[in-house]
């Protein structure tokens, strides 16, 4: 039997801001997009702004309809990060195996550290005081014998709540709770739950498993097992980086040659960071999103590389492909994957790459030293056009 | 064994020297400083209520008449523990050319500290342009020699210095290796504690990353004060005060002393910026400081002590 520590920072970037700026404090605080321009969804609301029915993920406009007198803020995300990796810090003193799920959440593998640290609530109550002390931020604590159970746990007493769920007794704690507890129920799937008569965990409980496999094959099959109060035990600890990716958001565009800039920036910037690691990537992938939030991705593996012409020939093809709707789009993102470390032997190559792959090297030094906007990759060969960057060069 | 969490564990604390590099600014009025001062009103004696260190840098640009450190003596009469950490004249550290006369002027000021018990010790700040190399450290030993009877500091800016090599002849010599955090541009040295005797020096220069480029660009330019001090304008924030504590918790224990110069001075922000690190350092709940800095900056209400 394990035990599995979740640990849940109370509406944390809220409380971030109230450390920047202690007046907002008991006042109701939406970290998120702007209610004048319309765009964006709450990142963040304090438990005041809850009260008028307010919650994370809700768009900015309804947020705005509902709490107009709220405190607006667009949000200082630099300081949450750093928060949060203070917060880490603190956790990995006393946690042999500490995993961060999200920027405010953290699973912990408590084990077998019964005989050091004595009753475990007591011990969830210290970890509270000192990261309320040494931070002031406030934090949900649930306690379980796997990741589910934990995590159900901490939500359900926040905020400043602490929840033990004695093992075996998990079935008889979910039971009467709604199925959309449940971790991974969103909107579509609690409708069709409640379609069928399902309101409580326990519900779920009560019907054969089959029931659920043969409804929503895999996935049904996992609900199940999450009702029944099992899932994960074991925690995940990333050493390595999987992936590099970057998206922008625009004001709707239609333009096909803006997107092809903005997909050339953007691959730039992957494959900029690509290779500051070092490494070579076989897949690309694209993300692109109407302005009626329809958002498509699409991947391909190609043999690895770290050339920007390369990459960026691959994305763009993708894009046009996928780009098929005569809507406006609101955003697009590259994203790599399937890493591997840059191959020394260079005989292998044709003189002409031999040559791109050190003037690529020569273009990170630059950057490393200037920025990365000092230098450029211009687009002259494909357009024809002379870019007005003071700072392109042609490849 | 059960560890009881309800009483803390006694660590070893050292002695912590908190202050900002300098007291005497126009422009701490009134954020620090009050807009109306009496005839007798004293910005030293004001400064040394609230802390227990400064870093004097008129020093560095001329030589002072001792009467002036016999005068600040008598100023911080009222707070015990306060001491001065003296800046070592340009002279020796950038023009590098000095006699004996100068050396005179220098060891007679900081003797009278000494005398008074009001010497924390003597900054020695090189410039970017003095890379590690031999005659680097011989120069160093040279200075060592003049000035062996005072703890020293010494400050290099070039990321050359961060070798093992380096810091055995620092660690050979008895010298402090301080500690600096500035915008990382170029080749650098990046904040990193490291330790080489019983003190820690760590100097605070604000990460203002635009500002301190376009000083390099303009550098050698006639320039305003306002220009010239633009570089050191930034308030830290308080997840990067965080992390700069529990940067220098991870050390503390492998020293007797540990001085934080903020200097990132304009408008009054290392005062703020001090205050708030004698809060997280010293693990002081509420720290007692002046209304003004209060009123300047919101955040602070929530350590004053009144």
């Amino acid at each position: 039997m394990r035990t599995i520590f979740h640990l849940d920072l109370d509406a944390f970037f809220v409380e971030v801001e109230r450390i920047l700026d202690p007046s907002l404090r008991g006042k109701p605080v939406i970290v998120g997009g702007d209610p004048k321009y319309g765009r964006g969804v709450v990142a963040a609301c304090s438990y005041e702004a809850r009260a008028f029915g307010l919650h994370s993920a809700m768009p900015i406009r309804t947020a705005y309809k509902l709490c107009p007198h709220g405190i607006y803020i667009h949000g200082s995300h630099g300081e949450y990060s750093r928060f949060s990796k203070a917060v880490k810090r603190i956790l990995e003193q006393y946690a042999p195996v500490v995993e961060q799920a999200s920027i405010d959440e953290f699973y912990m593998d408590f084990t077998g550290c019964r005989n050091i640290y004595g009753s475990l609530f007591a011990f969830a109550s210290f970890l509270q005081k000192e990261i309320r002390q040494k931070l002031s931020l406030p934090c949900s604590i649930g306690i379980g014998s796997n990741k589910t159970i934990a995590k159900i746990g901490s939500d359900c007493m926040k905020p400043c709540g602490i929840t033990y769920i004695i093992p075996e007794m998990g079935k008889e704690f979910l039971a009467p709770m709604p199925v959309e507890t449940i971790p991974g129920v969103g909107k579509v799937m609690l409708k069709d739950l409640n379609s069928k008569g399902i309101f409580k965990i326990g519900d779920i409980t009560k019907l054969p498993q089959d029931y659920f496999a043969t409804a929503y094959g895999k996935y049904g099959i996992d609900l199940y097992r999450k009702a029944c109060g099992k899932g994960s035990e074991y925690l995940t600890v990333q050493w390595e980086q999987k992936s590099i990716s970057h998206e922008r958001t625009f004001a709707d565009v239609t333009s096909k040659e803006f997107l092809k800039e903005k997909l050339f920036y953007l691959t730039g910037k992957v494959c900029h960071e690509l290779r500051e690691m070092d490494w070579q990537v076989a897949t690309v992938s694209i993300k692109l999103r109407y302005s009626d939030f329809k958002t498509l991705t699409r991947a391909k593996t190609i043999k690895p590389t770290d050339d920007d012409e390369e990459i960026f020939e691959v994305a763009w093809d993708m894009m046009t492909k996928a780009y098929t709707r005569r809507i406006a789009v609101r955003l697009i993102g590259v994203r790599l994957t399937n890493f591997s470390n840059c191959s020394e032997q260079e005989e292998l190559f044709e003189w002409t790459e031999i040559k791109r792959r050190r003037m690529l090297k020569v273009v990170n030094r630059i950057r490393y030293k200037y920025g990365y906007d000092s230098i450029l990759i211009g687009e002259l060969k494909r357009t024809g056009e002379i870019d007005k960057h003071p700072n392109y060069f042609q490849a | 064994m059960l560890l009881n969490f309800n009483e803390k564990i006694v660590q070893f604390m050292p002695k912590f020297y908190i202050g900002t590099a300098g007291w005497s600014y126009k422009d701490w009025v009134p954020n620090f400083y009050p807009k109306k001062q009496s005839g007798g009103f004293d910005w030293l004696q004001f400064y040394s209520h609230y802390f227990n260190c400064v870093e004097v840098n008129s020093t560095y640009y001329a030589y002072l008449s001792p009467r002036v450190f016999e005068s600040w003596i008598r100023k911080v009469e009222d707070s015990d523990d306060f001491i001065f950490n003296v800046k070592l004249n340009q002279d020796f550290t950038h023009k590098r050319k000095y006699d004996e006369q100068n050396i005179k002027a220098i060891r007679y000021n900081l003797q009278i500290l000494k005398n008074e018990e009001r010497l924390g010790g003597l900054l020695i700040q090189f410039p970017y342009s003095f890379p590690y190399n031999n005659s680097a450290t011989q120069f160093i030993s040279e200075l060592k020699d003049i000035f062996q009877n005072y703890n020293l500091f010494v400050e290099v800016r070039h990321s050359s210095w961060r070798n093992k090599e380096a810091y055995e002849f620092f660690k050979k010599n008895n010298l402090t290796f301080c500690t600096i955090d500035q915008p990382q541009i170029g080749q650098a040295i990046p904040f990193e504690p490291i330790i080489t005797n019983d003190k820690a020096y760590i100097r605070f220069h604000g990460r203002n990353e635009e500002a301190w480029k376009n000083s390099i660009n303009n550098f050698g330019k006639k320039q305003s004060y306002e220009e010239q001090n633009q570089r050191y304008k930034y308030l830290y924030l308080p997840g990067e005060l965080i992390e700069i504590e529990q940067v220098i918790k991870s050390i503390q224990s492998k020293v007797k002393e540990v001085h934080v110069i903020m200097n990132n001075h304009p408008k009054g922000d290392a005062v703020a910026n001090a205050f708030e690190l004698i809060h997280l350092l010293e693990e002081r709940t509420k720290v007692e400081m002046p209304p003004t800095i209060v009123k300047a900056y919101k955040r602070l209400g929530e350590i004053a002590a009144n």
